[in-house]
């Protein structure tokens, strides 16, 4: 086994603000927002319409297809429109929008501890599907359909991820200290679906009251342990994970269970427990609400549809004598900046940065040509060429970009604009990049038809 | 509440390194060489970094203005150009010689070519190189303490002994920036701080030692090694020169090729170049391979190489010692065995070797000192010569070196005459060296060439009889070189016509020969 994967950065992980604010649950006030399309793939197809009353716990909008997955009520209430919005990726979409009564009500059928001692693998998958979670990693892909691969018998690891190796947030930190058993068990659960598997829970070592908890609450436990990891962005990208527990390297045409291993976020194990164990359909998740603009930075466990704005007034709005210039959902490295705060949070908003400074624009000012330096080459996890990647996209060399410099294996960490002296906008020159081949590719593929 | 946000692509935050503080860094580790220069050379060497300097600077700015750019000069790689420029130049150049030479890099090499980042070779090298070709003669006059003499690297090609201590300080005759320690002090900074990739230096340095203890005919002999690198750039070519970001591959593989070609150039031209000033040469040749290289020497991702497919389809990983293919195993031992052998057969010829020599130089004096039986170095004679220290004898004679002189005595142990043997650094093509013989009543017997690789046709004909038969039974303390001919007395020499240089270098070593045994062996 590896120490750790190669390249990788080390930012200020700014965990200090909110990693010992305590997980306390967030109930909103006004109004909830549903986005159709919280996931990747098909967006839900809504249920419900206008004047239907709702409660907590219910499926207002159904998976559409085999990759989509369920929308629930996380107040009870009445719909009030199924209309655009704008959302917290900065588009109008499709949601549900309910007026909440403050009164929580929940559906009947969840809450109960359930004996799970002779679950099958069809009541796990199922109760999965109906819960409607999804990588809470961020990414939102159906766990479902992760949990289901071709070949279960070929999976030898089932990676929790808890490395949480985003700058400032903090929410899965306070969640394994907090709810140790429950992942553990979770991880059991899923260990239930691959034979051959061993579960192991990867935490980077700046957390170590969680890794502690997590320890404690695997001692003994033959199947699953703790794998403390160095503090390392991108630690807690899956490729990363794989290469260190597996030591295997895949392309980007690959998934993580060719490689034979299942990587799913702590929270995500959390809810696949909450949802096998209780009946407990995903409508709550952390919530680490930070950044130095905000007056107390906090953890929550935030309820999907609850607009930021009521939860950055909850932590005391933002701190006397600073303006906020960017807003970010998620942490710096991977998240992306808010256009507005009128937006509700949805299932993979794990957390919300607000920031006195736009370091991006300060980086623009300082711009400079590329030095050929070669940092860039470095730090990416992926071992790929930043630097003659740009200069292929510059002269428009698209082919040799994608054949010979393999450019679209760039997963869009980020490391290599973290650390370009130049300040030159690498990752968002190959995001770009790669949306306009694969735009070029699937007209060229249409076209054919 | 709904302040206005900025809008931007992730990542959101920066490193804090950046442009303008690489080149500081880089800057302040120069600043031990810069300061050892100043403090050997004196306030020359001041004033030559600061015309370099200002003029890159300026340089850059100007261009800037003209073509409308937006102004760079705050990154201040311009003053990296320019100091790099000055600590490769000797203390004694005439001001105008930085002044172009910082035009040049910048303006030329620099900025024509598109500015940072897109220069197609080092800056500062090339600016070396145009100097050095440009301005041949006030470019390669060194001096420490106020007095000339040949460089290290000169020394060790003449096959003379260097001493290393000096070159580890720097106060020995040299570039502004030749203290070896102030150098490697700030490439290891710049290396530990990852500013300059390890793979580069250390290549660079391995290689030459390799190439000149294999090719060197000395083995891996730690005296004569450690000459070679710390003597003519190599240091400030592997730290500073070969590392510059531009023009140096960006894969490791890439990297490592690089130097190592530096290396064996360097090596190439030091054992059997003429030039002291090699090194630069191997470093700008290299830069022009480096585009070759990244077009090349692409490092695939790592999910595309051999290792990780055989994992993904369970192929177990092989030790890395059966990796490595068994003739790159087969080869190193040769190569390694073959150095060791050499090393070896150095240190036992060595004593031999030094006994032939010895013959060879008796023979050449007994041509010009006839009588003599045995030819013996008195104390005074031997003190003498250490108190010139290497350097240039007297200050009529251009740079003449007094390598070795004896009282020649015959059978009966009776004083026959005195040998001198002399080296002028201003022949046409190389060093000349040659001995004169005088009687003991101070008569010019003759003289005879140890050294001559003149121009065929041209200055070689020095060594004709027709030319040396001039210098034949002469009673005279000094002789005139007559560049018009006409020579009649005694002590006029006609010079060889079309080759004057080489004419006069040969008269002054005389002249410097003779000069010495009036002034120091006959009075004593």
């Amino acid at each position: 086994m590896r120490k750790t994967f190669r390249g990788g950065v080390h930012p200020d992980d700014a965990k200090a603000l909110s990693r010992d604010a305590a997980l306390r649950e967030y109930l909103p006030k006004g109004e909830c927002v549903y986005p159709l399309a919280q996931h990747i793939g098909k967006p839900a197809k809504a249920v419900v319409k206008k004047n239907d009353p709702v409660l907590v716990g219910q499926v207002i909008a159904e998976a559409d297809g085999f990759v989509s997955a369920n929308i629930i009520a996380s107040c009870s209430g009445k719909v009030k429109a199924v209309e655009k919005r704008r959302t917290i990726s900065g588009a109008m979409q499709e949601c549900i929008v309910v007026e909440n009564d403050g009164l929580f009500t929940e559906t009947e059928g969840f809450g109960e501890r359930r004996d799970i001692s002779a679950v099958t693998k069809e009541e796990i998958l199922g109760a999965v599907k109906a819960a409607g979670i999804i990588g809470l990693g961020g990414a939102g892909f159906p766990t479902h359909v992760k949990l289901a691969p071709k070949d279960p018998g070929a999976i030898r690891y089932v990676i929790a991820n808890g490395a949480e190796c985003e700058p400032y947030l903090t929410g899965n930190d306070q969640l394994m200290r907090a709810e140790a058993d429950a992942i553990t068990e979770g991880m059991e659960i899923v260990l239930k679906l691959f034979p051959e598997a061993k579960g192991v829970i990867a935490i980077e070592k700046n957390k170590p009251e969680a890794i502690a908890a997590m320890e404690a609450a695997c001692a003994g436990k033959e199947n699953v342990s703790v794998l403390a990891l160095p503090t390392k962005y991108p630690q807690g990208g899956e490729r990363s994970l794989i290469d260190v527990v597996a030591g295997k390297d895949f392309p980007i045409t690959a998934l993580p269970a060719d490689a034979g291993c299942i990587v799913d976020n702590v929270g995500t194990i959390y809810a696949i427990q909450r949802a096998v164990c209780y009946g407990e359909p995903l409508f709550k998740h952390v919530l680490t609400l930070t950044g130095e603009a905000v007056a107390t930075p906090a953890n929550f466990i935030v309820r999907d549809g609850t607009l930021v704005t009521e939860l950055i007034e909850e932590c005391g709005g933002i701190k006397e004598g600073l303006e906020l210039k960017k807003a970010l959902a998620g942490g710096p490295m991977m998240g992306f900046a808010l256009t507005s705060l009128e937006v509700p949070v949805v299932k993979t908003t794990n957390g919300i940065t607000l920031l006195p400074n736009d370091a991006v624009a300060e980086a623009d000012e300082m711009m400079t040509a590329c030095l050929h330096c070669g940092r860039c080459t470095t730090v990416c996890p992926q071992g790929l060429l930043p630097q003659i990647m740009a200069e292929a996209v510059d002269m428009g060399d698209f082919e040799r970009y994608e054949k010979k410099l393999y450019g679209l294996d760039c997963i869009a960490c980020g490391c290599c604009t973290y650390v370009c002296p130049a300040k030159r906008p690498l990752t968002q020159i190959f995001k770009h990049t790669k949306a306009e081949i694969m735009a070029k590719k699937r007209a060229a593929a249409g076209g054919k038809k | 509440m709904n302040p206005a946000l900025n809008i931007s692509a992730g990542p959101h935050v920066r490193d804090r390194r950046s442009t303008a503080s690489v080149m500081l860094c880089v800057i302040l580790a120069l600043m031990p060489a810069t300061i050892a220069g100043v403090w050997f050379h004196g306030l020359k060497a001041l004033y030559v970094v600061l015309a370099s300097v200002i003029t890159c600077v300026l340089s850059e700015f100007v261009f800037d203005v003209i073509v409308k750019k937006p102004n760079t000069i705050l990154d201040g790689s311009a003053v990296v150009t320019g100091l790099l420029l000055a600590l490769s130049l000797s203390a004694s150049v005439p001001l105008y010689i930085p002044i172009i030479g910082g035009i040049f890099a910048i303006v030329v090499v620099k900025c024509c070519f598109g500015g940072l980042g897109k220069n197609f070779v080092n800056p500062a090298l090339a600016a070396r190189c145009f100097l050095l070709i440009s301005f041949g003669r006030v470019m390669t006059v060194y001096e420490v303490d106020g007095v000339s003499a040949a460089t290290p690297v000169a020394d060790l090609l003449a096959g003379k002994s260097v001493d290393i201590i000096k070159l580890l300080i720097g106060n020995n005759c040299g570039v502004i920036g030749s203290s070896i320690l102030g150098l490697a002090l700030g490439g290891l900074f710049l290396w530990i701080f990852d500013i300059i990739h390890g793979q580069i230096c250390f290549s660079v340095i391995i290689a030459f030692l390799l190439f000149v203890g294999l090719f060197g005919g000395q083995g891996f002999d730690p005296g004569f090694l450690a000459a070679n690198l710390f003597g003519g750039g190599v240091i400030m070519g592997a730290f500073f020169m070969a590392t510059d970001y531009t023009t140096s591959p960006v894969s490791r593989l890439g990297q490592t090729i690089y130097g190592v070609l530096i290396g064996v150039l360097g090596g190439v031209f030091r054992l059997f170049g003429t030039s002291a000033d090699s090194f630069s040469y191997s470093v700008i040749i290299a830069n022009l391979f480096t585009p070759l290289i990244d077009m090349y020497i692409l490092p695939k991702p790592f999910a595309y190489r051999k290792s990780a497919i055989a994992a993904m389809n369970g192929v177990e990983k092989k030790p890395l010692l059966k990796r490595i293919p068994k003739p790159v195993v087969v080869l190193t031992v040769i190569t390694l065995l073959a150095g060791l052998a050499l090393s070896g057969v150095y240190s036992m010829t060595k004593d031999s070797i030094e006994a032939q020599e010895k013959a060879a130089a008796t023979a050449a004096y007994k041509a010009v000192c006839p009588d003599a039986e045995t030819f013996e170095e008195t104390e005074d004679v031997k003190a003498a010569i250490e108190a010139l220290a290497g350097g240039v004898y007297g200050s009529s004679f251009g740079r003449c070196y007094i390598n070795e002189a004896y009282e020649a005595k015959d059978a009966s142990g009776n004083t026959a005459g005195y040998v001198v043997n002399v080296t002028t650094a201003d022949g046409n093509d190389e060093n000349i060296s040659l001995a004169v013989g005088v009687k003991a009543d101070g008569t010019v017997n003759c003289i005879s060439f140890t050294e001559l690789n003149e121009t065929p046709g041209m200055g070689m004909r020095c060594g004709e009889p027709e030319f040396m038969s001039h210098f034949e039974n002469k009673a005279v303390k000094e002789f005139k070189l007559l560049k018009g001919g006409g020579a009649s007395a005694d002590d006029e020499i006609d010079a060889i016509s079309g080759a004057t240089v080489t004419s006069s270098a040969v008269v002054n070593a005389v002249n410097a020969g003779l000069d010495f045994i009036h002034s120091v062996m006959m009075e004593g």
